[in-house]
């Protein structure tokens, strides 16, 4: 029986760090209060993260694309924030030159 | 008289009504959406049902729902029309379910629906019926279930799909079929599958389909009870408009001449643990490269020009390979992070590093480093992250050793390699800031040095960075500093 302090999905619990080891396929997410971390097992890493599997440990890994909220890998974005448009896998304010803006999915094509 | 009340009753009735009238459509607009019991809703049409433990799909949730997360439940399987109330959903969550069949018309009516999540289920083949008439979805997840079977009709109908993932699933050869009418596919990984050879076709539908746009492609070859890839494959060379590429734990042994020559875009490069492979491949032809990793190698050298043609390199990972000698970096003036551990480094020259002013993150741990040049470091101002961990028998140039505490890494640097590269510290504990009270003495000595040198007539003309120690948290007033690293003042 896992402690409640422990989401579900987790497979080890500790009192102090939550989850250090989730169920299978499943990716932890490591939230951070000061020094402490707190492990969280997630079937879909949260806005503002990746998920990157691995044969032993699946892991919610930060984007680190400008204005993007949700990304496929470190360097592609799938959804920009609110207002921003879209081209291959990179966010904008405006539609770079020579590129047609399209509102309806606020993407910029060729 | 009768007649003239009533006239006047008349109208107030009818004002009454009125407002009788428009308070009851004031009231109908304004009652909020409604939402199921077992959910939580917000005024903008989300409900979030996850981790409550359902075995079905909740009923009684508002028809202007956008985005429904039933992740985390115990929702086995998807009956038909099960969406039907709900036309304006354009997120749809089922990650973490046991979801084993989905009918084939359990999401019909979904005329608006973008994001599909299905991961970490059960199913073992795509839904391809259910999937039809989604011809707005742009992001399909199915990684982390058993597809062993991709049928040819999987995607046909979407398209809009931008983005799929089939990582994580049995898949055992490429599903060249199914993907060749995606004309905007723009991200595909079938990482952590079985997949063992990619024919030299497999992609060249989606180059000449998808023009405008770049493929990601991430294949990770889980060698279960089969061998993993023998050979590099010649399939990504029908990719133009490639950007990302990754390889890991694979069996190549060798990576041909040119393999990346028509791959122009290429931004990213990871290949780890091609454990077979002993020669660094030929970058020709990636002029636009930010990020080289290539790990877990028998590679012993590095290309004397590797920084001809990448001035844009941002991100060099070279670790756990048999590296023994390091060139110059001078060309790849871009440079933020190298990465060198476990390696058989043995000695760091003057223009190893030199010039490379954007540098933050220089990992140098677990190699055999018997030689540092004393201006080895000198021009990286940026530097922030230098590690040097578990380095056995340093015969430095010079004089006393400094215990340096940062972030990660525990470092032993000589005292007069200049310490004055570092501009400000933060590590988690107080006591670590003892070692910092050292190095304020130093930064004198350094100045000291500097007039020396000048005496000495041997200051070449390399600007001094005036060092500015600051570590926090501080130890503070109790001294903790000269009981814990008294012998190293």
């Amino acid at each position: 029986e896992v402690p409640p302090s422990c989401s579900s999905g987790c497979e080890s619990c500790s009192e102090y760090n939550g989850c250090t080891k989730c169920r299978p396929r499943l990716f932890i997410l490591l939230e951070r209060s000061e020094i402490r971390q707190t492990g969280v097992c997630l079937a879909t890493c949260p806005v503002g993260y990746y998920g990157i599997r691995n044969r032993d440990v699946n892991r919610c890994t930060q984007c680190k694309i400008e204005n993007c909220a949700d990304c496929f890998s470190r360097t592609f974005c799938t959804k920009c924030k609110e207002g921003l448009y879209s081209y291959i896998g990179r966010c904008y304010h405006s539609c770079p030159e020579g590129l047609t803006t399209i509102n309806s999915t606020m993407e910029c094509v060729v | 008289s009768p007649d003239s009340a009533t006239r006047l009753l008349v109208p107030v009735l009818v004002l009454g009504l009125g407002v009788f009238t428009l308070r009851a459509a004031g009231q109908g607009r304004s009652t909020p959406a409604t939402c199921s019991p077992l959910c939580r809703c917000d005024e903008d049409g989300g409900a979030d049902c996850s981790g409550k433990g359902l075995s079905t799909v909740p009923t009684g949730l508002s028809a202007f729902t956008y985005y429904l997360d039933l992740s985390m439940n115990n929702i086995t399987e998807l009956p038909a029309n099960v969406f039907k109330n709900l036309p304006y959903l354009e997120e749809l969550r089922l990650a973490g379910n046991d979801l084993a069949f989905i009918h084939p018309e359990a999401l019909s009516g979904l005329h608006q629906l973008k994001v599909l999540m299905l991961q970490n289920n059960q199913l073992k083949t795509v839904p391809s019926d259910a999937l039809k008439n989604l011809n707005a979805l742009q992001s399909l997840r199915l990684d982390a279930n058993h597809i062993t079977v991709v049928p040819e009709d999987s995607f046909e109908g979407l398209q809009q799909l931008r983005h799929l993932w089939l990582d994580d699933n049995s898949l055992t050869e490429v599903p060249v079929g199914p993907l060749q009418h995606q004309g905007n596919l723009q991200a595909l990984t079938l990482a952590l599958n079985r997949i063992t050879h990619i024919p030299d076709h497999a992609f060249a539908n989606l180059s000449s389909l998808v023009l405008e746009y770049k493929i990601i492609l991430f294949l990770l070859f889980r060698d279960l009870n089969f061998n993993s890839l023998q050979s590099f494959p010649e399939a990504i060379q029908t990719l133009p408009k490639l950007k990302e590429l990754g390889f890991h734990t694979n069996s190549i042994d060798t990576i041909p001449e040119g393999a990346f020559q028509r791959n122009p875009l290429l931004r990213t490069i990871m290949l780890r643990g091609a454990s077979m492979v002993q020669d660094f491949p030929s970058l020709a032809g990636t002029g636009n490269l930010e990020s080289l990793t290539l790990t877990g190698t028998k590679i012993k050298a590095i290309p004397e020009d590797l920084c001809e043609d990448l001035s844009v390199l941002r991100t060099l990972d070279l670790s756990y390979n048999e590296i023994e000698e390091l060139p110059s970096f001078q060309g790849c003036v871009r440079l933020q992070d190298i990465t060198l551990q476990h390696n058989h480094i043995q000695q760091i020259d003057r223009d190893t590093f030199q010039g490379l002013t954007n540098l933050r993150v220089l990992d140098l741990s677990r190699n055999q480093i018997k030689l540092i040049h004393r201006d080895a470091f000198l021009s990286l101002s940026s530097l922030t992250n230098l590690c040097f961990k578990f380095i056995f028998q340093p015969e430095f140039l010079c004089c006393s050793i400094v215990v340096i505490f940062t972030m990660s890494c525990v470092v032993f640097l000589p005292a007069c390699v200049c310490v004055c590269v570092y501009r400000s510290i933060s590590v988690p504990y107080a006591y670590q800031c003892c070692a910092f009270v050292a190095c304020d003495g130093t930064s004198s000595s350094s100045s000291e040095s500097k007039e020396k040198r000048k005496a000495s007539g041997d200051d070449e003309e390399v600007e001094r960075i005036p060092l500015v120690m600051h570590c926090s948290p501080s130890p503070g007033a109790f001294k903790p500093c000269a009981h814990l690293l008294g012998s190293w003042m």
